[in-house]
C-alpha cells in the first residue's frame, strides 16, 4: 500500500472544510446537521488516517466519535421536531428572535 | 491497585452512578421531589467524597490511564459539584410552578457535572472530547428545557450548532496532533513539543484548531457570539449551570493546555502565549462594551462573563513557568466566579415567578423597596462580579492581577484594571435601578413588562431558593474574607 | 487499491458537496448516503475494516435512518426549496471563502508534512483489545453520552402534555392547535422508537458487554416505554 498519509488526511480535511461551508450556507436546520456529520465524519476519518501506521487506537478514536454523532443527532433532531411544531418551518432565521 | 482506582475515581463514579440509578426510580415512580432531593444528596455525597481521594492517585492503575486525577482536577471537581448542587437547588423552585416534566432535568445536570469532571481531569484526547461531548450534549438539551418557550428552543439550537461546529474543529485539531506527534495522551504531546518536533506547522494548525474550540467553550471573545443567546434563551438554572460548571471545567482544561503548550519550541509556545492573549485581551474589552448598554439581566450577565473568562486567562498566560501561585489563581478565580454567577443567577431565580423570569433590568426597579434582602444579595452578587472587596470576585481579581504583575504582563494587566473601570460603570447602573424608588404610574411603559410591582412580591413558596442564597452570600464573605482554599497545593 | 482509494475519495468529495448545495433535502440525504459510503471504501482500502463496516451500518444505517424519519415526519414541501433558494449570493460568497481559506491552509499542512505511508491496517481484534483494556473507561463515557442523548431527545422530542397544552400556550392560535396537535403526537411517539432503535443498534455495535452492566442498555429503556 503506497498511499502517503497526508493524501487521506487532505481527503479529510476537503470534507472538513465542505462541512463547515453547509453549515455557515445553509438555512435549513437539518441540513445544518448533515453538515454537522460531515464534519464529525471527516475528524472520524482523519483519526484512522493517523493512526493506521500506529496500531489501532485511531479505529477506538473513530468508534468514539461514532457514539458522539449518534448521541448529537438525536437530541439534535429532537430540537429540530421542537422547532418545526412551534414556527413550523425549518429555517433556522426563523428562530432569530434574540438580538444585543 | 484497582481499589485505589476506584477510590480515585470516586465522586465521579458516585454522580454518573446516581444518574443511573434517578434514570431508573424515575421509570417507576415519577416524583419531582425525589429527583430534587436525589440529586442534592448524590451531588453532596461527590464533593464529599473529594477531600478522601486527595491528593489523587497516580496515573498508574490500568483504569487510570486516560485521566489524571490530581490535585488540580480535584480542586475543580469540588467548584463544579458544588455548582451542580446549588444549581439543582435552585431548580427546584424554578421548576415547581411550570407545566415542563422536571425530573430529566436533574439527569441531565448529573451527567453534564460528569462531563465537566472528565474534562477538569482529562490527560488523553479520548477523554478530552467525551467529557467535553457529555457536558455539551446535556447542555443543549437542558439549553432548550422550556420546550413550551420558542426563546428556549432557539437558544437549544444556537447552542447545538455552534457546540457542534467547534467539537468538529476541536475533533480535527486533535487527529492532527496525533498524526503528527504519534501521541495520543495530552502529557505525552510534551515530549514532542519539547523536543522541537520537526513538523512544528502541523503542531500549530492543530493547537490553533483545539484553542478555537476551547475558546467556543468559555466564550472568549471571537467566539463568543452564542454567549448570551444560551443565557438568555436558557431557563436561568441553566443559564448559572452554564455559567459555572461549563466554564470550570473548560478551563481546567484550559490550563493543562497551556501548560503543555507553553513549554513547547520557542515557536509553539510564542504561538501559543500571543494567541491567548489576544483572545484575552479582545474579551475584556468585547465583554464589558457590550455589556454597557444592555438593558437584559441575562444577556448583561452573559457578557460579564465573557469579559471574566478574559480576565482569568492573564493567569493562564505565564503558566509556562507552571508556578503554583498562577494556577492557584486560576483555580480561585474560577472559584469566586462560580459562586457570584450562581447567585446572581439564584437572584433571577428568585425574583421570577409563575414562569416568568424577571430579565428586563427595569423589572427589578426599586427592588430594594419591596424586597430588600433579596435586593441586598443580589448588590452583594454584583459587586463581587465587579470585585469590590470584602467579596469573594475582589480576591480572585486580585490574585490574578497579582499574577500578571508578578510575571511582568504589563499589557493585559493594565487592561485588566482599565476593563474593571469599565464594568464597575454596568454593574453600579444595576445596582442603581435596584435601589430606585419606582415611579407610580409611568405612561411610557409598555405592557410587556407587565407590572413588576406584582411581579417582585416576596413569595413563601421560594424558601428553598432564598436558603440557597444564603449559603451562597456566606461562601461569598467567607471566600473574600478568608482565602484557605487559596493555598492549596497545585 | 491505490486507484481505489482516490476514485471513491474523489466520488466522496463530489458527493460531498453536492449535499451542502442541494435546495431538495432528501437529494441531499441521499448524496450524504453516497458520501458515507465512499469514506467507508476509503477506511476499507486504509485496512480499516471494522470502521469501515461501522461507517457503513452506524452512519449510512443508523443515522440516516433518524433524518429519513425526521424528514418523512415533517412531509416538506416545495415551500422549503423555494425558500431555499431565494437568499444566496452573499452568503455563499463569504461562506465559501472562509472554508476555502480553512482548507488552503489544511491543505499546505499536509503538503508541508505528508507523513508516514500508511500502514498494514489493524484486525478488529487489535480495536477490541484496546476497547476492553486501556480504553474501558472511554467506553463507559461513551455509553454515558449515549444516555444523555437519549435523555435529552426523549424529553425534547416528547408529545406535548395534556398539563402543558393547557398550562401555556404562548403562540400558535387556538385555530390550528387541534388540527396540528394530532400529527406530532403520533410521529413524536415513532420518532422515539426510531431513536432506540439507532442507540440499541449503536450499543450492540461496540458497547454490549460493557463492564457494569451497559449503563446505556439497560437504564434508559423503562423511562422511554413509559406513559407521559
Amino acid at each position: 500500500m503506497n498511499i502517503p498519509a497526508g493524501h487521506v488526511m487532505i481527503v479529510a480535511a476537503v470534507l472538513l472544510a465542505t462541512g463547515l461551508f453547509g453549515v455557515i450556507v445553509r438555512r435549513n436546520i437539518v441540513l445544518v446537521l448533515m453538515s454537522l456529520e460531515i464534519m464529525l465524519n471527516a475528524a472520524a476519518l482523519a483519526f484512522v488516517a493517523g493512526g493506521s501506521a500506529r496500531g489501532a487506537d485511531g479505529q477506538v478514536m473513530f468508534l468514539l466519535i461514532l457514539t458522539l454523532a449518534a448521541a448529537e443527532v438525536s437530541v439534535g433532531l429532537a430540537l429540530v421536531l421542537q422547532l418545526y411544531r412551534r414556527f413550523k418551518t425549518l429555517d433556522v432565521s426563523a428562530a432569530a428572535s434574540m438580538k444585543g | 491497585m484497582m481499589t485505589r482506582d476506584l477510590l480515585a475515581l470516586g465522586p465521579m463514579l458516585i454522580t454518573a452512578g446516581g444518574a443511573v440509578v434517578l434514570l431508573l426510580a424515575l421509570a417507576v415512580c415519577r416524583s419531582h421531589a425525589f429527583a430534587s432531593a436525589w440529586s442534592v444528596l448524590v451531588l453532596a455525597a461527590a464533593l464529599a467524597a473529594i477531600p478522601m481521594t486527595w491528593p489523587g492517585a497516580p496515573a498508574s492503575g490500568d483504569l487510570l490511564n486516560l485521566l489524571a486525577i490530581d490535585s488540580w482536577a480535584l480542586a475543580f471537581w469540588g467548584i463544579i459539584f458544588g455548582s451542580a448542587l446549588v444549581v439543582c437547588l435552585l431548580g427546584f423552585e424554578y421548576f415547581r410552578p411550570l407545566a415542563v416534566q422536571a425530573e430529566e432535568f436533574y439527569v441531565l445536570v448529573l451527567l453534564s457535572a460528569t462531563g465537566a469532571a472528565v474534562l477538569a481531569a482529562a490527560d488523553h484526547f479520548a477523554t478530552v472530547f467525551l467529557g467535553l461531548e457529555l457536558l455539551s450534549v446535556s447542555l443543549f438539551a437542558l439549553a432548550a428545557y422550556r420546550r413550551d418557550q420558542a426563546i428556549s428552543i432557539e437558544a437549544g439550537i444556537k447552542y447545538l450548532v455552534l457546540a457542534g461546529t467547534s467539537s468538529a474543529l476541536l475533533l480535527f485539531g486533535l487527529a492532527l496532533l496525533y498524526f503528527h506527534t504519534a501521541s495520543l495522551r495530552l502529557s505525552g504531546l510534551a515530549g514532542p513539543l519539547l523536543a522541537g518536533h520537526p513538523d512544528t506547522i502541523a503542531l500549530y494548525a492543530g493547537i490553533a484548531l483545539v484553542l478555537v474550540a476551547m475558546g467556543f467553550k468559555l466564550g472568549l471573545a471571537p467566539m463568543h457570539v452564542w454567549t448570551p443567546d444560551v443565557y438568555q434563551g436558557s431557563p436561568a438554572p441553566v443559564s448559572a449551570l452554564v455559567g459555572s460548571v461549563s466554564k470550570a471545567g473548560a478551563m481546567a482544561f484550559m490550563v493543562r493546555l497551556a501548560g503543555v503548550t507553553l513549554t513547547g519550541t520557542p515557536g509553539v509556545r510564542n504561538g501559543v502565549f500571543y494567541g491567548l492573549l489576544v483572545l484575552a485581551i479582545a474579551s475584556m474589552f468585547t465583554g464589558n462594551l457590550l455589556a454597557l448598554r444592555q438593558p437584559n439581566i441575562k444577556r448583561l450577565l452573559a457578557y460579564s462573563s465573557i469579559a471574566h473568562m478574559g480576565y482569568c486567562l492573564l493567569a493562564v498566560l505565564p503558566m509556562a513557568a507552571g508556578a503554583a501561585l498562577d494556577r492557584q489563581a486560576v483555580f480561585y478565580y474560577m472559584l469566586a466566579h462560580a459562586v457570584s454567577i450562581l447567585g446572581a443567577f439564584g437572584c433571577v431565580c428568585a425574583a421570577s415567578e409563575n414562569g416568568r423570569e424577571a430579565q428586563h433590568v427595569e423589572d427589578y426597579r426599586g427592588l430594594a423597596w419591596r424586597r430588600p434582602v433579596l435586593a441586598g444579595v443580589f448588590s452583594l452578587m454584583l459587586l463581587s462580579l465587579a470585585g469590590i472587596p470584602l467579596t469573594a470576585g475582589f480576591l480572585g481579581k486580585f490574585y490574578v492581577l497579582a499574577s500578571g504583575v508578578r510575571n511582568a504582563l504589563w499589557l493585559p494587566a493594565v487592561c485588566l484594571v482599565i476593563n474593571s473601570g469599565i464594568g464597575l460603570f454596568y454593574y453600579l447602573r444595576v445596582l442603581g435601578t435596584l435601589y430606585q424608588r419606582e415611579e407610580a404610574e409611568s405612561p411610557d411603559q409598555f405592557a410587556t413588562s407587565t407590572a413588576p410591582s406584582a411581579l417582585l412580591q416576596p413569595s413563601p413558596q421560594l424558601l428553598l431558593t432564598h436558603l440557597t442564597l444564603a449559603a451562597l452570600v456566606v461562601l461569598l464573605i467567607y471566600f473574600g474574607l478568608m482565602p484557605a482554599l487559596a493555598s492549596l497545593p497545585m | 487499491m491505490t486507484s481505489v482509494f482516490y476514485i471513491s475519495s474523489g466520488i466522496a468529495v463530489l458527493a460531498t458537496l453536492l449535499v451542502v448545495t442541494r435546495t431538495n433535502i432528501v437529494h441531499a440525504l441521499l448524496f450524504l448516503i453516497v458520501s458515507l459510503l465512499a469514506v467507508a471504501v476509503d477506511l476499507f482500502v486504509l485496512g480499516a475494516q471494522l470502521a469501515a463496516a461501522l461507517e457503513v451500518i452506524i452512519y449510512a444505517g443508523a443515522i440516516m435512518v433518524l433524518f429519513i424519519f425526521v424528514i418523512m415526519m415533517m412531509n416538506l414541501g416545495k415551500a422549503e426549496q423555494e425558500a431555499n433558494r431565494h437568499r444566496r449570493s452573499p452568503a455563499w460568497l463569504a461562506a465559501g471563502v472562509l472554508s476555502a481559506v480553512l482548507l488552503a491552509e489544511l491543505i499546505y499542512v499536509m503538503v508541508a508534512n505528508p507523513g508516514p505511508p500508511v500502514g498494514p491496517g489493524n484486525d478488529p481484534r487489535e480495536v477490541a483489545k484496546l476497547l476492553y483494556g486501556p480504553y474501558v473507561l472511554a467506553v463507559e463515557l461513551a455509553s454515558l453520552l449515549l444516555l444523555s442523548g437519549l435523555v435529552g431527545a426523549y424529553h425534547l422530542g416528547r408529545p406535548e402534555q395534556s398539563r402543558a397544552g393547557t398550562a401555556r400556550r404562548l403562540d400558535g392560535s387556538p385555530a390550528d392547535s387541534s388540527s396540528g396537535s394530532a400529527r406530532p403526537t403520533g410521529l413524536g411517539r415513532a420518532e422515539r422508537k426510531t431513536q432506540l432503535g439507532a442507540v440499541v443498534a449503536e450499543s450492540s455495535g461496540h458497547d454490549s458487554a460493557a463492564i457494569g452492566g451497559s449503563n446505556a442498555g439497560s437504564g434508559p429503556v423503562p423511562t422511554q416505554e413509559e406513559p407521559s
